[in-house]
């Protein structure tokens, strides 16, 4: 599957009558966005917001993030089964507002999570920082249920994403990148000589405000399965995952995916990325059994040298991560496994919750206890009422000066498990 | 081995939403005490012969963070059940290394829905196969 996507450069984010991508500004017309939102009966309003990179501005509690992107050229669209037919995507052509994000925001539940500070210490650990976020707040209609909640922001915010991609679909894009994945005797002819390497993205699937959708499908309805990397560019896999801040994908994440990302540019140089292999992350221990075989029965058949395993969010993923681990090893198939750690504030406590030895080769995203105080900002996007609560917050933790001290695993992306993020060690 | 009759299972919980929606339906624990209480109720019963069907730390809101739990057990017909054992133990050190933290009671309810939510993924899937 060969795919060009073609990145159009975003310097700011403006509102006006008109939509438009001029000049590197994404004007966007709120009215219309608002419209979209309030398609859905579960949404009794909406607001939205701009939030820039420097600004002294605090985004909370973030529940997904999302690249705006088009299809140009080739079959699908983009978020398949999720708000545009099912179709495989992935070919073609694909273009991308770069450096412009959808944020949503909203209280699913009391003590929902997620920080993204424009500004000040709290920037450098999320790569949202980096971005002209388009933020969406919404609020429900009375009496609606988390569930219905929870579904009514993630489409809202995917409708309103493919809205605004829709919008550098006839721009001429300032860069451009090819990424083809042969098939997999494509790829042993033409790399004869170089490892064959794979990569198995594990994916949130416990229930709700712990879910990811494939095509549409709840992953934890489905067995593990492979898809091309090139389909998860064009938004084959979304997130409904809302806990977690540090560690969980985002719909931005997948789109941007850097272990893919980086597999691709080593392709054909020293390894030849052969399989994209998607299992998820349940809460039945028979299902963990299945899923964990399911991976290796398939590295196994596809007679891969190297796998990389990706984990996502903390706890009882660490289970199916090492169980990953441990059997795809067992069939003569080298691992590295990449997860962030919960090692306690003073980071001597053990990081994982489950462990192996043959869990030889790993790479940490960061310690998710690790502290920082971030200080007051001009601006809230959203609420702080719940920050005491979320994920890394703890009693007191907003300061009466408005500054709040917290583990970096409230801040959104901190300590992400593809990689995502800025942490690294000296 | 049969692992989805509801008949051989047994529910451990504190979650009252949980305990109101499955305790006519399942053989159901109420257990009225913490997280740490639940993961030990449940260490209790892998010692008398029950099995782990669910992971003690399902879900990614930390242990510190919602003070309900429910876990799934089996009936074993076997001898105590190592695995059990080592899972359950894992999660208890894992859950005591996190600082307690002060949760608001405006919070609870939610609370008690994200961990029924998960308990119920399994429940009504494995009722229907």
């Amino acid at each position: 599957m060969k795919l060009k996507v073609g990145y159009i450069e975003i310097r700011d984010i403006m509102t006006a009558d008109k939509a438009e991508v001029r000049d590197g500004v994404l004007y966007v017309d709120t009215k219309a966005l608002e419209a979209i939102a309030l398609e859905d009966e579960h949404i009794k309003s909406v607001k939205f917001d701009v939030a820039r990179p420097g600004e002294s501005v605090r985004i909370t509690p973030v529940k997904d993030v999302i690249e705006p992107r088009a299809k140009v050229e080739g079959p699908g669209d983009i978020f398949p089964g999720m708000t545009t037919k099912v179709a495989t995507v992935g070919s073609g052509t694909t273009h991308v507002l770069r450096g412009a994000a959808v944020v949503t925001v909203g209280k699913i539940v009391g003590f929902q999570e997620g920080i993204i500070d424009m500004t000040g210490v709290g920037a450098d650990y999320t790569p949202f920082s980096a971005t002209n976020n388009l933020v969406v707040d919404f609020t429900p209609v009375d009496g609606i249920t988390a569930h219905e909640y929870e579904a009514a922001i993630r489409t809202a915010g995917l409708k309103i994403a493919y809205e605004l991609g829709k919008l550098g679909k006839n721009l001429t894009p300032d860069e451009t990148k090819e990424y083809d994945f042969p098939s997999l005797m494509e790829g042993i002819k033409k790399y004869p000589d170089l490892p064959r390497v794979g990569y198995v993205l594990m994916l949130q699937s416990q229930g709700l405000l712990h879910d990811t959708y494939v095509y549409g499908v709840d992953m934890k309805q489905s067995l593990t399965t492979m898809l091309s990397p090139t389909e998860i560019m064009d938004g084959a896999i979304v997130s409904g995952n809302c806990v977690s801040a540090c560690d969980k994908n985002t719909t931005y994440h997948h789109q941007n995916n850097p272990v893919i990302e980086d597999l691709f540019s080593e392709h054909g140089k020293t390894l030849n990325f052969s399989a994209m292999i998607i299992t998820n992350e349940n809460v039945y221990l028979a299902d963990k059994m299945r899923s964990s075989d399911w991976s290796a029965k398939l590295v196994d058949y596809l007679d891969l040298e190297g796998v990389i395993i990706s984990q996502e969010g903390f706890g009882n993923p660490d289970t199916d991560l090492i169980m990953n681990c441990k059997k795809i090893e067992e069939t003569g198939t080298h691992t590295v496994i990449i997860t962030d750690e919960y090692a306690g504030r003073d980071g001597t406590s053990q990081s994982l919750a489950d462990a192996d030895a043959k869990a030889d080769a790993l790479v940490t995203a960061g310690n998710a206890n690790q502290v920082v105080t971030l200080p007051k900002l001009d601006r809230v996007i959203g609420t702080l009422d719940y920050t005491e609560k979320i994920a890394g917050g703890f009693a007191g933790s907003l300061e009466s000066d408005g500054s709040i001290t917290v583990e970096i695993q409230a801040i959104t992306g901190a300590t992400n498990e593809l990689g995502f993020s800025r942490l690294s060690a000296r | 081995m049969v692992l989805t009759s509801l008949k051989r299972t047994l529910l451990i919980t504190n979650n009252p939403l949980v305990h109101e929606k499955y305790a006519d339906k399942q053989e159901t624990e109420f257990v009225d005490d913490g997280f740490q209480g639940v993961l030990k109720a449940v260490r209790d019963h892998v010692h008398e012969g029950y099995r782990l069907l669910t992971h003690p730390l399902s879900g990614s809101v930390k242990p510190n963070e919602n003070p309900y739990k429910t876990v799934l057990l089996a009936r074993s017909f076997a001898n105590t059940d190592a695995d059990s054992v080592m899972l359950v133990e894992q999660c208890i050190i894992t859950a005591e290394k996190f600082e307690k933290k002060v949760i608001h009671d405006k919070h609870l309810h939610d609370l008690q829905v994200v961990d029924l939510s998960l308990i119920s993924e399994v429940l009504e899937r494995n009722r229907a196969t």
